[in-house]
């Protein structure tokens, strides 16, 4: 799990551009969107398209998406609980 | 070579659209709903120019059809996609069936959402793209024995505007072409008195012609119109 919190924390980087961050900076627990890394429900579309095509799952609404997005943790849970079998 | 998906692209506008973006070197994949012997013809008129073409049957009404149908195509997706599927059954509405007007905003209104919905994913990660929708002055002038093809129309005007918005930051462009009245299977079921007052409301006096259409697609898919997002392009003969 820890990895895959390391994973999508350089994803998150690297899909939303966000240079200047580095994965330390991003806190496991702390909200991704509105605050935290100050993101927006725009930028959330495109980590969900990153997430879905570098894990295969999908973010099917926004309810799943306000959840899965609430911090990193909640999203490798996400991730690992759906994610198909390699 | 850019790769375009055209609904509707085995005949009528949707075709010459395929058609022109295909003669510039574009590979087109074009979605048909049921005329399976039309799309074959397509095939056969297409490669016979030398183009890259192929017409895949595909309920795009279908959330679960459209989903098989991206999945197989690749995570490359499209970096064109036009909407030009659909098709009339025109009633007064008092007349008309529940079922007839389910059925028409479905194919528009609902085919165009689904189809930029799984569309948009490629363009989102390559950041870039363009969305067009075929739409028709049914949807601003309103037409008797049109509610429900001018509400799905009208509709996907709605759509494109929001969508624009929504995608503008990814470098994908959302706009709607409106053609007019272009003589095509789809009109030929018009009745001759209606037909009549219609090209007498043109002010270019004159049907139009699924190339004059299918340019401005073109132009809509080109460098060109990159500063041109969430609006309504008319080529109707001056009718709207």
């Amino acid at each position: 799990m820890t990895d895959l919190k390391q994973d999508i924390k350089e994803l998150i980087i690297s899909s939303l551009n966000l240079g200047d961050v580095t994965p330390d900076q991003i806190v496991d627990d702390a909200p991704l969107f509105q605050e935290g890394l100050g993101l927006d429900s725009i930028d959330a579309l495109e980590l969900a398209v990153a997430i879905e095509r570098k894990y295969r799952v999908t973010i099917p609404d926004e309810a799943v998406g306000k959840k899965v997005f609430s911090s990193v943790s909640a999203l490798a849970q996400y991730v690992s609980e759906n994610r198909p079998p390699a | 070579m850019r790769r375009a998906l055209v609904t509707g692209g085995t005949k009528g506008i949707g075709l010459a659209i395929a058609r022109t973006l295909a003669a510039r070197g574009d590979e087109v994949v074009a979605l048909y709903a049921s005329d399976d012997a039309a799309a074959r013809a397509a095939e056969e008129a297409m490669r016979a120019d030398g183009f890259a073409y192929r017409a895949l049957r595909c309920d795009v009404a279908s959330a679960a059809a459209v989903d098989a149908l991206f999945a197989a195509e690749g995570e490359r997706g499209f970096e064109l996609v036009i909407h030009a599927a659909g098709f009339t059954r025109d009633k007064l509405m008092l007349m008309m069936p529940e079922r007839d007007f389910d059925d028409v905003v479905a194919a528009h209104l609902k085919g165009g959402f689904l189809v930029a919905k799984q569309a948009l994913k490629a363009m989102i990660s390559r950041r870039s793209g363009r969305v067009v929708f075929i739409v028709s002055p049914t949807a601003t002038l309103g037409r008797i024995g049109q509610t429900n093809y001018g509400a799905a129309k009208a509709g996907l005007i709605g759509l494109t505007r929001s969508l624009a918005r929504e995608v503008a930051r990814f470098g994908i462009t959302v706009n709607c072409l409106c053609a007019g009245f272009v003589e095509t299977a789809m009109t030929a079921s018009l009745p001759q008195k209606a037909r009549a007052e219609l090209l007498a409301a043109i002010p270019l006096g004159r049907a139009g012609r699924a190339e004059e259409v299918a340019a401005a697609a073109e132009w809509l898919c080109s460098d060109g119109a990159s500063y041109v997002t969430g609006t309504v392009l008319a080529v109707d003969g001056g009718l709207t």
